[in-house]
């Protein structure tokens, strides 16, 4: 979807606020937050996280953004009610679960890298070295096709592999795998003509994304 | 630790903030309930506070900078070897490698939320997550660049990487003249996260190189 958070070119969004070091959570309660949501496994945060409305997203902080999706994920699935959360504790009619995460797997976590490619043959349509371009479409859902890319033209550089679209709503019907392309877009393609001649950006984009060019 | 957490040591009046109790009403209900197991959740914060951060990519970078063989893997498959040395995990899947040289600069974004090399940088810093970092590094590498003090000159070619799907990214930075006697493990001093990001070069040891 078009929102606050495909900011890719945006220009008036403050400052960039760079420390050399800072302690990995500023919070406490941003650590817990993050080891809620890897323990508490509920499909992927993202699209909750850009249905919050711009105003408020701009206004919360990056973990203030996580916990409210977390909670939004929660209640859709039903895993906690509104008025247990108002509670906060269990209605006692409710059954009692058994952690999917013990201190054990979590420690294992460290050392599993989760495959989200798929072992699948696929024609490519496009080929290293064609000239693409991005598709002119604004998916309502969630997507990894920043509205920068639309309308630009760059080469394929490379073939990443078959991944399941992500443009769709949570938990939609069947995924659709299709191959993912690393392109090159020249920086004047993108940003016109004041850009460097030679500065160029790598985006990876899936088959729906692109077109010849 | 912060000055923010200084403060709320010497500090027991201090009211916590309307999130931390928001979280830790949260985490109860889900305790009660049976879904999340409180030592658990300790583990994953250890993990992510003190065993995964950018001393793995220094390790990484070194190994790279004294082993060319290891180099030539480490850009053809960086996930496999990554694993050589041991790191893996979330957000590692399709580690790509990008290389800086003379004519060459890498820097690594994500536009659209926070995409990073987890395995060997750890997570983000909150600069990364920043709207305006998001937002101006695609469109002005080199004034984001500059900014945060690296003055490329104009005939180097600035490469952005926007990671927004599987890919991630990790810069393999120059190797800084004046360290042809260093051992592996002292160059791995030298390399910065901001370096391994693209926001910054090693520096020589001379010229203040490492932290």
């Amino acid at each position: 979807m078009n929102g606050i958070h495909d900011m890719g070119g945006m220009q008036g969004l403050g400052t960039i606020g760079y420390q050399a070091s800072e302690p990995m959570f500023q919070e406490p309660w941003e650590g817990r937050v993050f080891a809620l949501i890897r323990a508490v496994p509920v499909g992927s945060l993202r699209p909750y996280i850009e249905r919050i409305p711009a105003a408020e997203y701009l206004r919360m902080s990056y973990y203030e953004r996580w916990y409210t999706a977390f909670l939004t994920r929660l209640l859709e699935q039903g895993v906690v009610t509104r008025a247990e959360v108002e509670r906060g504790h269990a209605d006692p009619a409710a059954g009692k679960a058994t952690p999917a995460i013990t201190p054990a797997v979590a420690r294992e976590l460290l050392f599993r890298t989760p495959r989200e490619e798929q072992d699948i043959a696929l024609t490519p349509r496009f080929h290293v070295g064609e000239r693409v371009r991005g598709r002119n479409i604004h998916p309502t859902t969630h997507t990894r096709m920043p509205r920068y890319t639309r309308g630009r033209t760059g080469v394929v550089e490379r073939l990443r592999g078959v991944f399941n679209l992500p443009d769709r709503e949570p938990g939609a019907g069947e995924p659709t795998p299709q191959h993912v392309y690393l392109i090159r877009f020249p920086a004047r393609a993108l940003w016109g003509e004041d850009a460097p001649a030679h500065d160029a950006l790598y985006i990876d984009m899936w088959e729906d994304y692109l077109e010849s060019a | 630790m912060s000055q923010r957490h200084a403060d709320h040591a010497h500090d027991h009046t201090d009211v916590p903030s309307e999130p931390a109790l928001r979280v830790k009403a949260l985490e109860s209900l889900l305790v009660d309930k049976g879904l999340v197991d409180p030592a658990a959740l300790d583990v994953l914060v250890d993990t992510y506070e003190h065993k995964v951060g950018p001393r793995n990519g220094a390790q990484v970078v070194a190994r790279a900078w004294v082993d060319p063989a290891y180099k030539q893997r480490l850009l053809a498959d960086g996930t496999a070897a990554l694993a050589e040395l041991g790191f893996a995990g979330g957000q590692g899947e399709k580690l790509t490698v990008v290389e800086n040289t003379p004519t060459v600069h890498n820097v690594i974004v994500c536009t659209l939320c926070s995409c990073y090399p987890w395995p060997v940088l750890g997570l983000p810093p909150t600069w990364y997550k920043s709207s305006a970092y998001r937002s101006r590094t695609v469109m002005d590498p080199r004034g984001v660049l500059r900014e945060l003090g690296l003055d490329l000159p104009a005939e180097v070619e600035v490469r952005v990487w926007d990671s927004n799907a599987a890919s991630r990214y990790l810069v393999l930075p120059e190797r800084p003249p004046g360290t042809a006697s260093l051992s592996e493990a002292d160059l791995a001093r030298l390399v910065t996260r901001d370096a391994m990001i693209g926001v910054a070069k090693v520096l020589s040891p001379r010229a203040g190189g490492g932290a």
